[in-house]
């Protein structure tokens, strides 16, 4: 039975966020559901420049395969009667039936070959939950960039949750192919 | 107001999708999103260079000519070269190792399609979250029912829990490149050295293939790239850059 990932909320600078992943093929899309955290005060300033011409790009009709999606553990359609695009701020729990017991330790993934180096990630697991991510393998030695890397998109999405005044955030994110499916394979030894 | 937000995994990251609409019903929502995840799928298959039967890897190998390729391959090799001339080749993925290689500009291209997808099956209101490119449509309604333009921060290079500029988008995109995540992976091609235009270069603009590209096109050129912004083609598009050594910013 897949389990979908689950972030509890933490606060912005206790980022108390952790994580829990279904190992998926890297192929396949899962939704993963999110939770926002309690809003609290940016430290970004507020300007008013705006890109607000329209887009030029033509809206083409759908050619790919039918509207039917993957089997998706979790999503939220939330009809509402008055519009709502703040999330509230409760734990999104899983609602996964059959949880493996949970684990604790250590987990290293498979070095995985990336074309600019080898990437291997080792997880802390404690009662079933990702507590702590890091490369033991880098590409070009720098292991302090690679520090946590499993959660810097989702540290951006917690942030942009938490943020009372930002509903996204753009930061550039890495696409590591090799950081995922080494992951991904050390998620599977945990049973997770 | 029916609001439908899913994050899923893709191109070796998270995709976020936040639509809602007044007009269609959750259940449309709902396929509208599958239809999104199937399209991202497909995106990944086509373009991923870590895929060797995609389409961009069989052209790297020199398999096939871009004439033999589907359309929506064809359609980004002529953005590329659009984004190529515009950067005056800062932004040049034929000077990639292996071969063309336009992973600069899928994400901010698929983005867009993405959300013209969910506007074409009813979605007034939509954020797509392409692992920092977005792409954004109609604002977003607020707590009172209000439409206003979705505010987006960019994030501090120094430190990703912090916001450093947020840039207010109704409709358009917004990229950000940078060298800070995954280490030295952008390259100047005419020097082959690492890119030091920038440590973050954030491009905001109608078009988000554009913005990608020339998010990592500033990356190399850094306040050079002042002289490409006049350029007709980029008139609308605004440039925040964090400077690698000062703890300083600039702006177009």
């Amino acid at each position: 039975m897949k389990r979908a990932l689950l972030i509890a909320g933490g606060t912005v600078g206790g980022l108390g966020a952790v994580l829990a992943i279904t190992p998926p093929q890297l192929t396949s899309s899962d939704s993963i559901n999110i939770a926002s955290g309690a809003a609290t005060g940016s430290t970004g300033t507020s300007t008013t420049a705006a890109a607000s011409s329209p887009s030029s790009t033509a809206a083409k009709p759908v050619a790919t395969s039918s509207a039917t999606k993957t089997s998706k553990p979790i999503k939220k359609a939330t009809p509402a009667a008055n519009a709502t695009t703040s999330a509230t701020p409760t734990a999104a729990a899983t609602t996964a039936a059959a949880a493996p017991a949970a684990k604790s330790g250590t987990f290293t993934g498979p070095a995985v070959f990336v074309n600019y180096g080898t990437v291997q990630v080792k997880i802390t697991v404690s009662n079933g939950k990702i507590t702590d991510a890091v490369a033991v393998q880098a590409p070009s030695g720098r292991n302090d960039r690679w520090t946590n890397m499993a959660l810097p998109i989702l540290k951006q999405q917690t942030l942009a949750a938490q943020s009372a005044n930002i509903k996204g955030a753009s930061g550039a994110s890495y696409t590591s192919y090799g950081w995922f499916t080494s992951l991904q394979g050390a998620l599977a030894q945990a049973g997770l | 107001m029916n609001q439908l937000r899913e994050q899923f995994l893709v191109w070796g990251t998270i995709v976020d999708v936040d639509c809602s609409s007044s007009s269609v019903s959750a259940a449309a929502l709902d396929a509208a999103m599958g239809s999104v995840i199937t399209f991202c799928e497909n995106v990944d298959r086509d373009f991923s260079t870590y895929k060797e039967g995609s389409w961009i890897s069989r052209l790297r190998r020199g398999e096939v000519q871009i004439e033999d390729c589907p359309e929506d391959v064809i359609e980004v090799w002529d953005l590329c070269a659009q984004a190529k001339w515009l950067s005056d080749g800062a932004f040049d993925p034929w000077a990639v190792v292996g071969g063309f290689d336009p992973s600069g500009l899928v994400k901010g291209w698929a983005g867009d399609k993405c959300a013209d997808m969910l506007v074409a099956a009813g979605a007034q209101h939509v954020q797509v979250n392409a692992a920092g490119d977005l792409s954004l449509r109609g604002g977003f309604v607020d707590s009172d029912g209000v439409v206003k333009p979705w505010p987006i921060g960019v994030v501090n290079p120094n430190n990703k829990l912090e916001v450093v500029k947020i840039y207010e988008i109704t409709d358009g995109a917004i990229a950000t490149s940078g060298t800070y995540e995954r280490g030295a992976h952008i390259h100047d091609p005419q020097t082959g050295m690492i890119a030091i235009g920038a440590k973050s270069a954030t491009v905001v603009g109608p078009l988000g293939w554009l913005c990608d590209a020339m998010a990592t096109a500033v990356m190399v050129g850094g306040t050079d790239s002042v002289s490409w912004f006049g350029h007709d083609e980029l008139l609308g598009y605004q440039v925040f850059g964090v400077n690698r050594h000062e703890e300083s910013a600039w702006e177009i």
